[in-house]
């Protein structure tokens, strides 16, 4: 659905620092035509809150202090919750790679490592988007 | 330079472009980071008469503080640790001091990083603690968590930095209660409060409204003047300024703006120059870029130094621009692990030939996580290494008087005072966070260096240049999650053994002094102290600040 209008929530966790990478990411994701909406300080709750709220196409989430297992297994069922069993959900920053099997088993569909271009998670999104359920 | 010298120089000189004449319009024209372009040679008349008449120890500093360098002693090797509970954190201290990590003269240096939960003031029963308890710092809420923090240290010979966040005046108070409860003068202590409130232009955290922000730092540096002469109660994190994107002269600029306005606040509130002016301190980031960071420490003493005589400081010490380098975290890359170890040498290399007084060294792995005993102890290993193995400490400022350092010191002042000019000539840093313009600039400069590396005009090894399809795998450094169990144990257990009127009392008489503080009517810190006496614990003496000083989130 690459010519289609994308919506992206780009949410940092709340209890967090360095916001470098989140912000980069936001403006990659708008460079490749994508309308992202940045969602900081949330909790989980509030994060799938707001993705509800903005009809979000995807969830990306963006870590730097860790807790990403335990954002996984609180994220997918509050989205699921609201009925928001189509989305695209990613995770990215400061997770080590050996955790990527275990995010993708709690349901998240793509983990990516820091420093890609924001090209590469454009080009994922676009591929993906539409097609995603949440198991 | 003697007529004889001089015509042997131009003779060479003209030889020397005779030789480049047929390639050198192809060389393709280098920059600094920081966007200064570069010859490929510096000569004599690259460098002034002034560049060259300077010695260390001497005003204003281009050389180094001291005399003699590292001679004396060498730098500081203050490795930042902490996770946990303090009991995990306390077996992590002793650990490094068995593995010979010191400050000056053999004396103790404990930078300890707080967990998120207590930089934001929620101690471990609060439920948007979970996941985060003792993660990425130590989970350090109650008096029992600082009595155990200074144990049987010596308070004369050990230094404690506390990375905190807006905790940063619970913080001291707990420790001087602690020190008070253990029988010793607060005076005694030794250490560094951050007061990293203007960090807020470039971490994405909320903090306190601006004017109240600084009005909460200079009560600390105030309360430590007259109780702590020899703590440390402002540092100037310029460190974050580079994470967030800042390039190394905009780092500078912002950085000295940043000094400049804890200056102007605490003359503005009544403090003398030589009263507070040299116990300010800096936290500056460190990339790989070796000379422009030299460059960059260097014109950085200098420039501190100006700001601080115009300021009208007459002691020379009160003048010394005294900084901790954080090798540059940003810089790591998850992509072929290993390497970042050459990286962070080359960083510390840049650190020690700028001269500067302390260091810590990242972990090879900070690009994954939380880093392991061994990577830690590796990071450690390569300060040890550049300072009993390489000769690099035997001789003060080793590349002064090299055109091109001197050169680039010069351009690299030149440019940062040209943006802090800027900076003050629109109402001074504070004015910055506010409008939000110091944000803006530095996120501008991180997006346009992402651009340059997606494009490989900034190449990466392993990220845009000799790039690997391995997995690598690296299992890195796990807290276990039942310490959120303990922490909250240990705080329960606290909670029990207090006396709750007095506990209820204290947090009212903080309320209050929270009050006097925005009406400028009495200082907070001795409240937040009576406090921590009385048993009250960090998040408990964050819920009256914030409820008084706000909770901004900037732009």
């Amino acid at each position: 659905m690459s010519g289609e209008h994308i919506k992206v929530l780009l949410a940092k966790k709340k209890i967090d620092v360095h916001g470098r990478g989140s912000k980069l990411i936001a403006r990659e994701l708008r460079d490749a035509g994508m309308e992202v909406v940045y969602f900081r300080f949330g909790v989980v709750a509030e994060i799938a809150e707001a993705a509800l709220q903005e009809n979000a196409d995807v969830v990306a989430v963006s870590v730097m202090t860790s807790g990403q297992l335990q954002i996984a297994r609180d994220l997918i069922p509050a989205l699921k919750e609201r009925g928001m069993t189509q989305v695209l959900v990613i995770m990215g920053g400061i997770i080590p790679e050996v955790d990527f099997e275990p995010l993708r088993a709690l349901g998240v569909h793509r983990s990516f490592p820091p420093g890609l271009p924001g090209g590469v998670v454009a080009e994922y999104i676009r591929e993906n988007v539409g097609k995603a359920s949440l198991v | 330079m003697t007529s004889l010298t001089s015509a042997k120089f131009e003779a060479a000189k003209r030889a020397w472009a005779e030789r480049r004449a047929r390639y050198a319009a192809k060389l393709r024209p280098a920059r600094t980071l920081s966007g200064l372009p570069l010859k490929t040679v510096y000569t004599p008349d690259d460098t002034t008469a002034s560049d060259l008449a300077e010695m260390p120890g001497v005003y204003p500093f281009t050389r180094g503080l001291h005399p003699d360098g590292y001679a004396l002693t060498p730098w500081m090797q203050q490795m930042v640790f902490g996770y946990g509970t303090i009991e995990e954190t306390r077996r992590k201290m002793e650990k490094m001091v068995a593995e010979g990590m010191e400050g000056y003269f053999g004396h103790k240096v404990f930078n300890t990083v707080y967990d998120v939960p207590c930089m934001y003031g929620i101690d471990a029963d609060h439920p948007e603690a979970v996941g985060n308890i003792g993660q990425c710092g130590v989970h350090m809420s109650t008096g029992d968590d600082y009595d155990e923090l200074i144990r049987d240290w010596d308070l004369e010979t050990t230094n404690f930095s506390m990375i905190t966040g807006d905790n940063c005046l619970p913080a001291l108070a707990l420790l001087a209660a602690a020190v008070e409860r253990r029988g010793e003068p607060v005076g005694k202590m030794h250490g560094n409060s951050m007061n990293w409130y203007p960090r807020i232009a470039v971490q994405d955290v909320p903090s306190w409204e601006p004017r109240w922000g600084y009005a909460l730092m200079i009560d600390l540096i105030r309360w430590a003047r007259a109780n702590a002469p020899d703590w440390n109660p402002a540092n100037i994190f310029m460190y974050g300024l580079s994470e967030a994107g800042a390039t190394p002269v905009q780092e500078l600029a912002y950085g000295l703006a940043w000094g400049k306005s804890i200056i102007d606040a605490g003359l503005a509130a009544g403090l003398e120059p030589d009263d507070f002016i040299g116990r300010l301190s800096f936290q500056i980031g460190c990339t790989v870029n070796v000379f422009e960071e030299v460059a960059k420490f260097r014109a950085h003493r200098r420039m501190w130094a100006r700001l601080c005589k115009d300021a009208g400081v007459t002691k020379p010490s009160g003048m010394f621009a005294r900084v901790h380098v954080h090798t540059s975290g940003y810089v790591l890359t998850q992509q072929q692990l290993m390497n970042n170890n050459a990286r962070i040498t080359l960083q510390t290399l840049a650190a020690v030939l700028g001269g500067v007084q302390s260091i810590h060294t990242c972990s090879y792995d900070e690009a994954v996580g939380v880093p392991t005993e061994q990577s830690h102890r590796t990071a450690l290993r390569t300060q040890q290494i550049l300072m009993w193995e390489s000769g690099l400490r035997d001789v003060a400022d080793p590349l002064g008087g090299s055109y091109f350092i001197e050169k680039l010191t010069d351009e690299m002042e030149a440019a940062a005072w040209e943006i802090f000019d800027e900076i003050e000539a629109s109402g001074g840093y504070l004015r910055g966070i506010e409008t939000g313009e110091v944000k803006r600039n530095i996120d501008n400069s991180s997006y346009e260096m992402k651009k340059m590396i997606n494009s490989g005009d900034l190449p990466i090894v392993g990220v845009n240049r000799y790039v690997s399809q391995e997995q690598e795998n690296y299992e890195p450094f796990r807290i276990d999650e039942t310490i959120e169990v303990k922490a909250r144990a240990r705080l329960e257990a606290y909670r029990a053994k207090r006396d709750q009127a007095a506990v209820d009392a204290a947090i009212e008489d903080v309320r209050r002094a929270c009050q006097n503080l925005k009406d400028g009517t009495g200082p907070l810190m001795p409240a937040l102290v009576d406090a921590a006496r009385k048993g009250v614990t960090n998040g408990e003496m964050m819920v009256p600040m914030r409820e008084a000083f706000g909770w901004y989130v900037s732009e």
